[in-house]
């Protein structure tokens, strides 16, 4: 890449940037994802009192519930990230290339000189950006509220599930940016990445020997990971080594599929 | 004199249906060139090749320009019909953003860009969201963003038929202005615009050229004498065109040598011939009519426009 | 453990789980008022965003507007 198609890149992110600014995206996601971080911990704290004051126990009945350790609050968290918070990353990143293709908005950028990859490269920054800002955001909110109400969790477990969950909502973003490349209608692409990536994640964790290869795979590793289990980790490379190539694949798919047709008919 | 762009054998074919199908033109430098024809004749699909939009089944297009550049988008500016911007940018951003992407400096692009706000008229509204703006003021701005790299070519594509006739007007005036500093080529359905603005026209019909030229060589080229007729509608009167006609007609496909009168259009209690020679056939126009004593409202001697001809030369 | 809580600790740990909430029903109120055009009348996505918990302002951001902007 020559310096000039790099400045141009760097334009276009920024572009990208101050529309995530200006919709109150980067604001309001990340609040989402905090919102969610915190409120599993809190949940589980007062799960026992919650349960005592709504049920209808008989006087006297012991409850006994055990507390979740730290580490297993945390793993539910991340299962909070992967419902919700999937969705939220999703359905806003659902309509990045179709919305601007079907309004004709990437046309007037396009007839410009810069290249499809480009264009496709800034939109994933910056999509990336604000999926892995949200999930640190909401993690660390997490570790933060567990430590405090529910016991301690080791920080090299918090960090290594929070790199190998962020490797995965990349992996689902950039089918996103795929999708919404390669469909007019933004619900269709949202439709198809929930679905494919639901699909995914439960094969390879009912086969997790033939399945573990895959990118499907790397939630499960996540929260393997932040409870100390032990895994496969020749397998888990292979997820994580699949998930980037994946990536890689879909990003120049992307761009040769805008090259091929830069505007929607 | 130079050709900026070359076209040859440009064909698209949608499926299997050609909407362009072998145009061969040449665009020459400094030059307004009109691409005319009616709605689905193929103008937005050839102007979308040329800009790279889309890519063409076959033939080719060569820059001349940009044997140096490499990549021609570079000195293409482009203004679709109705240009679709970032509703969220101001309009100052935006052209600052085009100029960025063409490879002005920050500092570069800001200048152009006011510079070039001021030029389409919307200095006022330059720190204001795109969302709000007009239908024209987009349109201006569009022309703005075209412009900001100072392109070679500016490439547009219906830029007035959408806009309400005020905003027309600004447009029109914007263009005549613009056609003294680059080569403007633009898509139209309307003969009088393309009159109106430019040096020469290519008119296509079912995505084929039907007719290409200066538009002064068109003129002369195609201009044929003609004389028109008009009745009072009594019967009599209405009676003796209808039956001189059928004679023309007759004799039209019966001799193959021409005659005086070339053809004939009948109207309402009117009728347009046109002729080899005006004198003669008036001449004999005139005893035709006295001998069948019909009453004449109009006789008048002319020669066909370009009106004439595009309609002609569309409906074939 | 039971015996430790107490409604103060409760309104601290709470709080700024209230506090994101209402962050959150602000912004979606005033995207609201500013949008031009919304799916839907005003008045109901109003209610939704007041009502419907956190996902009233998250359904609000998604799909409230139909001009991105």
């Amino acid at each position: 890449m020559s310096t000039s198609s790099l400045i141009r890149y760097s334009v276009m992110v920024q572009k990208e940037l101050l529309e995530l600014v200006r919709s109150f995206k980067l604001l309001w996601v990340p609040l989402v994802f905090v919102l969610l971080g915190v409120m599993q911990p809190v949940t589980m704290f007062y799960m026992p009192l919650l349960l005592e004051k709504a049920g209808n126990m008989p006087e006297g009945s012991v409850i006994d519930i055990p507390l979740p350790t730290g580490t297993e609050v945390l793993a539910q968290t991340l299962q909070q990230f992967g419902t919700l918070g999937i969705l939220v990353l999703v359905l806003t990143a659902m309509s990045t290339v179709s919305g601007e293709r079907n309004s004709g908005a990437a046309s007037l950028i396009l007839v410009k000189p810069v290249s499809p990859f480009a264009y496709i490269g800034s939109k994933w920054t910056s999509m990336l950006l604000l999926a892995w800002g949200a999930l640190s955001a909401g993690y660390l909110a997490a570790w933060y509220y567990t430590e405090l109400l529910i016991g301690e969790v080791p920080a090299k477990q918090v960090i290594g599930s929070l790199l190998i969950y962020g490797l995965w909502l990349s992996f689902v973003l950039t089918m996103t940016l795929l999708f919404s490349t390669l469909l007019k209608s933004p619900a269709a692409a949202a439709f198809s990445v929930l679905g494919a990536s639901v699909t995914l994640s439960l094969i390879s964790g009912i086969f997790p020997k033939q399945m573990g290869w895959s990118p499907g795979a790397l939630s499960g590793y996540a929260y393997q990971f932040v409870v100390g289990e032990s895994f496969a980790s020749g397998r888990f490379w292979l997820a994580a080594i699949s998930g980037l190539f994946l990536i890689i694949l879909a990003l120049t798919a992307s761009a040769a599929l805008l090259r091929r047709s830069p505007a929607a008919e | 004199m130079t050709a900026l762009l070359q076209v040859k054998g440009l064909t698209k074919a949608f499926n299997s249906v050609k909407a362009v199908n072998g145009l061969d033109f040449a665009i020459e430098e400094g030059h307004c060139v009109a691409l005319l024809g009616p709605n689905g004749a193929g103008k937005t699909t050839t102007i979308r090749m040329i800009t790279g939009l889309l890519k063409p089944t076959a033939g080719q297009m060569r820059f001349h320009a940009a044997a140096n550049i490499g990549d021609e988008r570079a000195i293409i500016g482009y203004l679709p019909q109705s240009p679709a911007f970032y509703n969220w940018m101001t309009g100052l951003e935006y052209v600052v953003y085009a100029g960025r992407l063409c490879g002005l400096t920050s500092q570069m692009a800001g200048n152009r860009a006011m510079e070039l706000l001021e030029r389409v008229g919307l200095t006022g509204a330059a720190k204001r969201r795109i969302g709000t703006y007009s239908g024209g003021m987009k349109q201006r701005l569009g022309l703005a963003q075209a412009l900001v790299h100072q392109p070679k070519l500016l490439v547009m594509d219906e830029p007035v038929s959408a806009l309400d006739p005020v905003g027309r007007r600004e447009v029109l005036e914007l263009l005549r202005e613009l056609k003294r500093e680059t080569t403007v080529l633009f898509s139209t359905h309307v003969l009088h615009d393309a009159e109106d603005l430019c040096d020469d026209v290519i008119i296509i019909r079912n995505g084929q050229i039907a007719l290409q030229g200066a538009i002064s060589s068109i003129r002369s080229d195609h201009r044929r004498p003609i004389i028109e007729l008009q009745l009072e509608r009594d019967d009599r009167s209405e009676k003796w065109l209808a039956g001189y006609a059928e004679r023309i007609r007759c004799s039209l496909s019966h001799s193959s040598e021409a005659g005086l009168i070339h053809e004939i259009q009948l109207g309402d209690g009117h009728a347009r011939f046109t002729v080899k020679e005006v004198d003669e056939a008036r001449q004999l126009l005139l005893e035709e009519l006295a001998q069948a004593r019909v009453k004449v409202r109009k006789l008048e001697a002319g020669y066909s426009s370009l009106e004439d001809l595009f309609m002609k030369v569309v409906a074939q | 453990m039971n015996d430790q809580f107490d409604t103060s600790q409760l309104l601290a740990i709470i709080a700024p789980v209230l506090v994101i909430q209402l962050i959150l029903v602000i912004i979606a109120l005033v995207l609201c008022a500013k949008a031009e055009q919304t799916r839907g009348p005003k008045w109901m996505w109003v209610l939704i965003i007041l009502f419907a918990n956190i996902i009233g302002p998250i359904a609000f951001f998604i799909m409230g507007r139909r001009n991105d902007g």
